[in-house]
């Protein structure tokens, strides 16, 4: 086998971890060929395909618009609209990453039962795929907000779009350690798929994706801080400020990187720790 | 000596209770508050090796853990105690088509099942019009794997293992494939692997085929080795072996 030649013999805890993601490295072909796979499997075995990504928070986005945009009137529509959305795809991108993470061990047993390659390759190829979903609907949702903007004449591209290719990468590395960290709870845990729709829906209302920012002004001061806790409330305010304009805060950029080392970090590692295991649970 | 193909030592493998139950939130609640430990022994005690060159046969009868020892010898199961070594690259043939995906077509699941395997796309890139041709399904290799029939996934999965130029493979009772004429000519592959020095290790109810193909033989009975030695001769032992028990009972 060609192991590069200057690579040192591992020793150690760290050594370990350098061997794993090099041969993590060495295998990243398969990775991208199994999540493309599925996308175009996925694509070809249902009828709209890809378009879900656009169409799963786009209806989300429309029901909450109706509900809180147009009964509950507390802002201009359009604004609150793309208020909404902006926040809406990067959730739906966590929500899937996590959903994802949790399918790739439980539908690929076959894989696993047979073949030797680190697992953390499973998760991943899930995150793989679900980033060209996800950025497939980032070029509607930009579309819906240009839009928005001639409609309502507001001007919500600014310099701050160029964020965007940032955000992405740091979104996509607590992506990964979420979804290790569902794949790894779906090995003891089979069904629990069906507890995830539920969680997520819960996250969903925590975070100001629905309900305004200035909710919060009313609240205690507690309770604002468990808030602002919320890591993808540091996120999407992210997104915010590229797509829509808006300056952005240091906290988000500070809270956002903290969040996304945290979790990618210890994602990875609780299920890299166990995965030799895996295929006893099978 | 030289180095063998692959060491098995000690090895010992326990599952958990309910083997034919998946653990859910629920029995993970149960068990926690009843603290359940009992464990099915898979195997106990494992010891032999394989030479290089050599065809290996691995007989007992079901449940006696010979998946499991595959899987440990393919090394995509830890075992709980000992070790095992295996020089050389390994492939595995323990199901057929690994890895595909049943909605995409033959020729993207020969990328697929190769990947999977261990090559690089540039590697498929190589075999693919062999494994192909070995295949013999014509333009059907650009339908989806999903419109085959069994024995046509059975081809291409067995011609895609087969081009993997492996130095050990493992192989799970799958020569059972595809029509008399596809299994000749698997059988002609893996005597060409054989004459190449490489090293197979075969598990097979099929007691003709072991005494006819195999070297040496382990005979595994409730997890542990019950005998292991020249081919025929481990073969009649068990076939008498099966035989008494039949009258006994």
């Amino acid at each position: 086998m060609s192991s590069p030649s200057f690579s040192l013999p591992a020793s150690g805890r760290v050594g370990k971890a350098i061997e794993y993601l090099q041969d993590l490295w060495r295998r990243r072909e398969f990775a991208m060929a199994l999540g493309l796979g599925n996308l175009k499997a996925r694509n070809a075995s249902t009828s709209l395909g890809l378009f879900w990504w656009v169409l799963n928070p786009l209806l989300l986005g429309g029901v909450y618009f109706l509900v809180f945009g147009l009964f509950f009137q507390r802002q201009e529509p359009t604004n609150f609209l793309v208020y909404l959305l902006s926040g809406m795809f990067p959730f739906h991108f966590t929500s899937q990453s996590m959903t994802g993470g949790a399918n790739s061990i439980i539908q690929n047993a076959k894989l696993l039962a047979n073949l030797r390659f680190p697992r953390l390759l499973l998760p991943i190829s899930a995150m793989i795929e679900a980033l060209v979903g996800f950025l497939a609907s980032l070029v509607v949702l930009v579309l819906i907000i240009l839009i928005a903007g001639t409609v309502s004449g507001e001007n919500y591209f600014t310099f701050r779009l160029a964020y965007l290719p940032l955000i992405i990468p740091i979104h996509l590395v607590f992506n990964i350690g979420l979804g290790a960290m569902t794949a790894r709870l779906a090995v003891p845990f089979r069904d629990i798929n069906n507890l995830l729709p539920y969680v997520n829906r819960i996250w969903l209302y925590l975070t100001p994706i629905i309900w305004p920012l200035e909710l919060l002004d009313g609240v205690s001061p507690f309770l604002q801080s468990l808030v602002r806790l919320n890591p993808m409330f540091d996120i999407v305010g992210l997104y915010r400020s590229a797509l829509l304009g808006t300056p952005l805060v240091l906290d988000h950029v500070v809270g956002a990187l903290i969040w996304a080392s945290v979790i990618g970090v210890v994602g990875v590692a609780v299920f890299v720790r166990h995965e030799g295991h895996i295929v006893r649970y099978l | 000596m030289s180095r063998p193909a692959i060491l098995v030592e000690n090895v010992g493998v326990r599952f958990r209770p309910y083997v034919d139950r998946k653990p859910t939130l629920r029995r993970s609640v149960a068990n926690m508050r009843t603290r359940q430990v009992d464990e099915v022994v898979a195997l106990d005690n494992v010891t032999f090796r394989v030479e290089k060159g050599e065809a290996f046969g691995i007989i007992g009868r079901n449940g006696a853990g010979k998946s499991t020892l595959l899987r440990v010898m393919a090394r995509t199961l830890k075992p709980n105690t000992g070790k095992v070594v295996v020089n050389g690259r390994a492939s595995t043939l323990l199901q057929l088509g690994v890895g595909f995906n049943p909605e995409l077509s033959g020729s993207r699941n020969i990328y697929l099942g190769g990947l999977a395997a261990g090559l690089r796309r540039a590697d498929v890139d190589q075999i693919f019009d062999d494994v192909v041709e070995y295949a013999g399904l014509g333009h059907a290799i650009d339908r989806p794997v999903k419109t085959y029939s069994s024995g046509m996934f059975s081809r291409l999965a067995f011609s895609v293992s087969m081009h993997l130029n492996p130095d050990i493979l493992l192989l799970d009772e799958v020569l059972a494939v595809g029509d008399a004429e596809f299994r000749d000519k698997s059988l002609r592959t893996m005597k060409d692997l054989l004459e190449r020095a490489g090293t197979i290790v075969f598990v097979s109810h099929s007691m003709s085929q072991v005494a006819d193909f195999c070297n040496r033989v382990l005979w595994l009975q409730e997890g542990r080795v019950r005998l292991i030695g020249e081919a025929e001769k481990v073969v009649d032992e068990y076939q008498q072996n099966s035989t008494a028990d039949r009258h006994a009972s």
